[in-house]
């Protein structure tokens, strides 16, 4: 029994639990820290040094794999290649339903999506957390930008995020290191949208290191080599992810036990104590059961992970899932529009190049519904993409064979430029998640079945993203303007949220505003599941700087007796 | 379970080990088993070397590697073997087989310059048909062997080393440089495609 007993418990590796088992640990707690997968140290990187004429297959899934990865090899998504296919749950043994379609990429190892993230950092803004309380949408955010700002601060100095302080009320400004340049097509559609649209293109916010870090709690990290690779794993530790960063950190503090392989089924509510006392475990490769305790526990499993082991734990005292009084967990699913843009062909500059691969793009924040601009919709939508010149994937339609045709491929293309929008969804109680009993995976676990669909504002929002995408390269000069639009789903820009709301009333979210559940104060849930909206920027750095804010308020709560 | 069963299972449970093999080990298995044949497995003799000649007339060797040289026909075979679906294979090979009665005899008995000249005329016919339409079969069969070819060889060692370049760890990003500045100014063998 007191082997089994730490001070904290972690279920998940990913983003946030690896935060939370750094600030945890280096804080003197005795954490134990779960992840349903098998172990990925800093370094076990396979592909990660791999030329393009050692992947076999050009880099492309066979049949194999797609019998393997149905659902992640759908057209909105790019991951299973022979590069990173290893970093992606199969779909065959890990098996969801769908009421409506849903993609849900997953991976399940030490360090989860936080290895494969795409590692844009932005804050959300004053306006994000106010607008909900504002407009009557879903449940007020229980803090406002203030509350986190330190936190951000905290966060963003830690992982290394390389930006520019651009000075804009809807994008709050951070501590980075200095930006990575724009090319010259990118600056020339910059100062076209500046003079004709007054809006803004601004480098993207990157979790990569541009320059060294600013301490020195990370000597495994080094600066980003412009390999452009991240996705594989870094060894050069030049971008930030759980294994590279926060995993380590918690390691050295001699705090932190970790157990791999150990899938959370449930968690273990103690009528007599009215808390949780800790998680029944499932070793993922014998079958074996385990209980484990703790007087805090952290749940960081991703926002699908965590709900699914909250609806799974049920007792007398929360018949409808752990800390489900309101009756909202597995409901408000949110992600952000996904998949839709515009390409252009760019004229000139072709005497200019540029050398390395940058990993991050152009960003353009949002601008809709922003001071005097009112739209039918509600909210807002920013831009990701870049410029480019083109490969010789050009002359396969164009007349050149032999000797001529190599000659032509030596030369850069004619430059691109291509970009595609990123929509917030507002949250609905009608979208939602549920446990299907009648339909078990391989250890034995009710799967997941998902009802979730784009609503009216996204639907007008999602027209709109094209038109201005349109407008904007049109509107620049640039010619061939095209928009495109992938099938994506629901769930298709992994930003999947909003699954255990935060909110200031127990009747209407599960969490209050140091992320502790309403209804049994010793748990926390610091992963996208806390998200009362989604905003429209990538939201990874916002889990980060709430779990560092949650871990802080555990422990002093712990130190005062609360919990 | 119940409490006698967890306390057997106790026994058993050792904290802080790793029970499974890590990630890596997984990798190297899957690896292993995946790995792609040393010899054609989908094409019978006739049929690969009539793919290397017409891969070898899109991508000659000139001062530097062309597609045999690179090693494209094994690429393409191994391609069909694992990658492209059953429908894929069929429209290939049937492509394949109308491409072989387009020159009068068959391809592999025609002298050099009339099989450059066919794949030359092929190419031009595939090329005039409007965009969403469809080339006869044997005009398909070259753009097909033409897209194989490419992709093979500029994702081969000659192909992104000595006719386009190539920086493995490029350790820095210069975002506007003259073209002339770039590495040796030819075109990057790897262009930086943003994933987000």
């Amino acid at each position: 029994m007191e082997k089994n007993t730490f001070d904290a418990i972690v279920v998940g590796t990913g983003v946030s639990g690896g935060w939370a088992a750094k600030e945890l640990t280096e804080k003197g707690l005795k954490t134990l820290v779960l992840d349903r997968g098998p172990m990925v140290k800093h370094l076990d990187y396979p592909t990660a040094m791999k030329n393009p004429w050692e992947l076999p297959y050009g880099d492309e899934p066979t049949q194999a794999d797609i019998a393997r990865w149905p659902k992640h090899t759908r057209p909105s998504f790019y991951g299973i290649t022979q590069s990173t296919k290893h970093w992606f749950v199969d779909d065959i043994d890990n098996p969801y339903e769908e009421t409506k379609p849903f993609d849900w990429f997953r991976g399940y190892h030490v360090g989860g999506r936080s290895l494969m993230w795409g590692r844009q950092s932005y804050r959300f803004s004053e306006m994000d957390f106010e607008a909900n309380g504002k407009e009557g949408v879903g449940v007020d955010w229980p803090i406002r930008y203030n509350d986190l700002a330190k936190w951000y601060d905290y966060v963003e100095h830690f992982i290394g995020v390389s930006g520019n302080n651009d000075h804009l009320a809807q994008l709050p400004d951070g501590d980075f290191l200095p930006p990575m340049d724009l090319n010259c097509v990118e600056k020339d559609f910059q100062g076209k949208l500046d003079d004709k649209f007054k809006r803004k293109l601004i480098i993207g916010r990157t979790a990569n290191l541009s320059a060294p870090l600013k301490h020195d709690q990370s000597p495994q990290r080094g600066t980003c080599q412009y390999r452009n690779l991240c996705m594989r794993g870094c060894p050069f530790g030049g971008y930030f992810s759980s294994n590279s960063s926060t995993l380590p950190s918690a390691e050295r503090t001699g705090n932190m036990t970790m157990v791999t392989n150990a899938i959370v089924y449930e968690l273990i509510y103690d009528n007599n104590k009215g808390k949780a006392t800790g998680v029944r475990v499932l070793d993922a490769e014998t079958g074996h059961q385990t209980e484990y305790f703790a007087r805090v526990i952290f749940m960081n499993a991703s926002t699908f992970g965590t709900t699914h082991i909250l609806l799974n734990s049920t007792s007398t005292r929360f018949p409808n899932g752990f800390g489900n009084d309101s009756g909202e967990l597995g409901h408000n699913i949110m992600d952000h529009l996904f998949g839709t843009g515009a390409r252009a062909m760019v004229d000139g500059h072709e005497d200019r190049y540029y050398s390395g691969r940058r990993p991050t793009g152009f960003y353009i924040p949002r601008y809709r519904n922003i001071g005097t601009d009112k739209q039918r919709y509600l909210r807002g939508f920013g831009f990701q993409g870049g410029a480019g010149r083109q490969d010789w994937t050009r002359l396969v339609d164009e007349n050149a064979m032999g000797a001529e045709l190599k000659k032509a491929a030596e030369a850069p293309g004619p430059w691109y430029v291509s970009m595609m929008g990123f929509g917030e969804m507002l949250p609905s109680h009608k979208n939602f998640v549920t446990l299907d009993r009648n339909h078990k995976d391989k250890y034995g676990m009710p799967v997941l079945n998902f009802d979730a669909a784009h609503q009216e504002n996204e639907i007008m929002m999602g027209k709109a993203i094209i038109d201005d995408a349109l407008e904007m390269l049109t509107g620049a000069g640039y010619r061939d303007v095209g928009s495109f639009t992938m099938k994506a789903n629901v769930g298709a820009g992994i930003h999947e949220m909003g699954t255990a709301r935060m909110g200031r009333d127990p009747k209407t979210s599960v969490l209050n505003g140091f992320n502790q559940m309403h209804a049994c104060k010793n748990v926390y849930i610091t992963d996208g599941s806390a998200m009362a909206s989604s905003a429209c920027q990538n939201p990874s750095l916002t889990y980060m700087a709430l779990t560092a804010r949650a871990a802080d308020h555990a422990v002093q709560e712990l130190k005062r007796g609360n919990i | 379970m119940n409490r006698r069963e967890w306390l057997k299972s106790m026994s058993a449970l050792a904290v802080g080990a790793i029970a499974g093999p890590s990630l890596l080990a997984v990798f190297d298995a899957h690896a292993a088993s995946q790995a792609p044949a040393a010899k054609p497995q989908f094409f019978n003799p006739a049929q690969y070397s009539l793919v290397g000649t017409v891969s070898d007339i899109v991508i000659p060797r000139t001062d530097t590697p062309g597609a045999v040289d690179a090693g494209v026909p094994l690429f393409i075979d191994q391609m069909f073997s694992a990658v492209y679906a059953k429908v894929d294979q069929t429209r290939y090979l049937n492509a394949m087989a109308a491409f072989d009665k387009a020159g009068g005899k068959p391809f592999m008995q025609l002298n050099d310059a009339q099989r450059k000249a066919l794949v030359d005329k092929l190419h031009k016919e595939a090329l005039a048909v409007p965009k969403g339409g469809k080339p006869a079969p044997a005009a398909d069969f070259v753009m097909m062997s033409k897209k194989l070819a490419m992709l093979g060889f500029f994702l081969s060692q000659p192909g992104c080393t000595q006719v386009l370049q190539y920086a493995a760890v490029p350790a820095q990003w210069k975002a506007d440089i003259p073209l002339s500045e770039a590495g040796n100014g030819k075109a990057w063998a790897v262009e930086a495609e943003l994933k987000i």
